[in-house]
């Protein structure tokens, strides 16, 4: 077990992906603060899974030190933190009002950003006894390459790119490792509502057909299970990346390493 | 503004590898309308359209011999842009020893050779602009000796300019898709090549392809003394085809 005697806190983690590294946190005996904005997160569902859930808007201060404040009492260290909770507005930026802008950024940029600082102290003292703590973030793909009509989602990934690497030169020397995971597709109730969403649905086909059409650019011809996140994520938070730290690893099957396909 | 334009490359000499058409051709005719003196070179005869006022050679970069004497010819110059390629649509399984001796010899030793033999005889101030390719950078399929030959000519870009500086700079241009007649070899090996193309052009921003005087364009600027801080860099010249994700247009 690769997390034993340690204590990890994922946002987003009743959600797809946060919900697979909450999972696999559990199976390698760390102790696993779960925080979502509500017990069944985005797939809206519970399930008994082990880990002591914590309501939390990750967007509110204080929600964000009460939260850390609450980890202290309990467990008494943090060794490592995911930030995974995130949104996706599925428009071009002449379609996003301000609003939504705003709670792209809120969400995916300052929500990294609050729950880093506030779990920083905690991070730090774990480092102290010499194996070092993990700051895990959540960047895409799409910091890199644009999907069509995800524009604030597409800048909101790519202020996190930057943002890990800052933290990681900040935080580094604290014994703190900073990474940001760049998923690809992942089976995930976003990428679902990206299926159905507006933007897509185009020429008539069917969610099954548009799925496949997908699956079909990646050199795997698969998209991405959130477990196969949580593999990474995992290692990440452990101590055999212990040389890791300030990078973005992009995890997409293969689809940003080719340039566009040649279809018909 | 002045009702004509100053010339770029006044006074300046500069070597062009296997500018007969294509890319090439699109550089050597633009470095002469900036009013550099060009010497280009390429395995077959003088072209017979070619520009007079651009002095030809006949040599194969991928002889150290005739790049030796290239060079030599030329002189003290100013400028080399190695843009002398080959492509070969094969993937690992079925490229064979030729394959690799052709498209390693031209792309990568080509290079290799050129920056070899025209250093030592380069000014002051003097920037090597190499060819290298979106396809350096992620793969197209089917074309794997060619993509990892650009991948050569950018790690080489960067070494020059780290070594060589600060006398000479050095960046390498990755061009996406130009109309030349490389990109209609690949479309000819689409099942539909019309089809191909529209799809193709789909993913560009820009809705069209590169043209030769697309590239040129930046070569000149990276030739001139306007780029004086630009070295070890490769810059993108695409129409935003890199900038997207590679998902086909037509899924949404």
């Amino acid at each position: 077990m690769k997390l034993e005697g340690k204590t990890a806190f994922v946002t987003g983690g009743r959600g797809g992906i946060g919900r697979a590294i909450v999972a696999r946190f559990l199976k390698e005996g760390a102790t696993v603060y779960s925080a979502d904005l509500s017990v069944g997160g985005s797939l809206d569902r519970h399930d008994e899974d082990g880990s002591r859930f914590v309501r939390l808007d990750v967007t509110n201060e204080n929600e964000c030190i009460a939260a850390m404040n609450r980890v202290q009492d309990e467990a008494g260290r943090l060794d490592v933190l995911v930030n995974a909770a995130g949104i996706e507005i599925e428009k071009t930026i002449e379609e996003t009002t301000l609003d939504e802008w705003n709670r792209s950024f809120a969400v995916n940029v300052t929500g990294t950003f609050l729950t880093s600082k506030h779990a920083l102290p905690l991070l730090r003292s774990a480092a102290e006894g010499g194996a070092s703590a993990s700051i895990i973030n959540f960047g895409s793909y799409d910091g890199f390459i644009a999907d069509p009509g995800l524009a604030a989602y597409c800048a909101t990934k790519g202020a996190v790119h930057a943002l890990s690497r800052a933290m990681a030169c900040d935080h580094g020397p604290e014994g703190v490792r900073v990474n940001a995971v760049c998923p690809g597709y992942v089976d995930t109730p976003m990428l679902q509502s990206f299926f159905e969403g507006e933007g897509s649905g185009g020429g008539g086909r069917t969610i099954t057909q548009l799925q496949k059409a997908v699956r079909d650019v990646h050199p795997m011809r698969i998209y991405g299970a959130p477990e196969d996140i949580a593999n990474l994520v995992n290692w990440l938070a452990s101590d055999e990346a212990r040389y890791a730290s300030g990078q973005l690893w992009i995890l997409d099957g293969g689809l940003s390493a080719q340039v566009q396909q040649m279809n018909p | 503004m002045l009702w004509w334009a100053p010339m770029r490359l006044k006074d300046k000499k500069a070597i062009v590898t296997g500018g007969s058409r294509g890319i090439g051709r699109g550089i050597v005719e633009a470095f002469l309308k900036e009013g550099a003196s060009v010497l280009s070179c390429g395995r077959s005869p003088v072209p017979e359209d070619f520009p007079v006022a651009c002095v030809w050679m006949t040599a194969d970069v991928s002889s150290a011999e005739d790049m030796e004497r290239l060079a030599a010819t030329a002189g003290l110059v100013d400028i080399l842009v190695n843009n002398a390629g080959v492509q070969v649509e094969r993937t690992v399984m079925a490229s064979t020893d030729a394959d690799w001796d052709h498209v390693i010899g031209v792309n990568c030793k080509g290079v290799f050779n050129a920056c070899r033999a025209v250093l030592p005889r380069m000014r002051s101030g003097g920037s090597i602009i190499n060819v290298g390719s979106v396809s350096g950078q992620a793969a197209d399929p089917g074309m794997a000796l060619y993509n990892a030959s650009k991948a050569f000519v950018h790690g080489l870009t960067r070494s020059i300019a780290v070594d060589h500086g600060p006398r000479v700079r050095c960046n390498a241009i990755c061009p996406g898709w130009v109309e030349t007649g490389m990109l209609e070899a690949g479309f000819a090996l689409a099942s539909d090549p019309e089809a191909a193309r529209q799809d193709a052009l789909m993913r560009h921003a820009t809705r069209r392809f590169g043209r030769p005087e697309d590239i040129a364009a930046i070569a000149v600027w990276l030739a001139s003394d306007e780029a004086g801080f630009a070295t070890g860099q490769l810059f993108t010249v695409d129409g935003g085809m890199t900038a997207a994700s590679p998902i086909s247009p037509g899924i949404y």
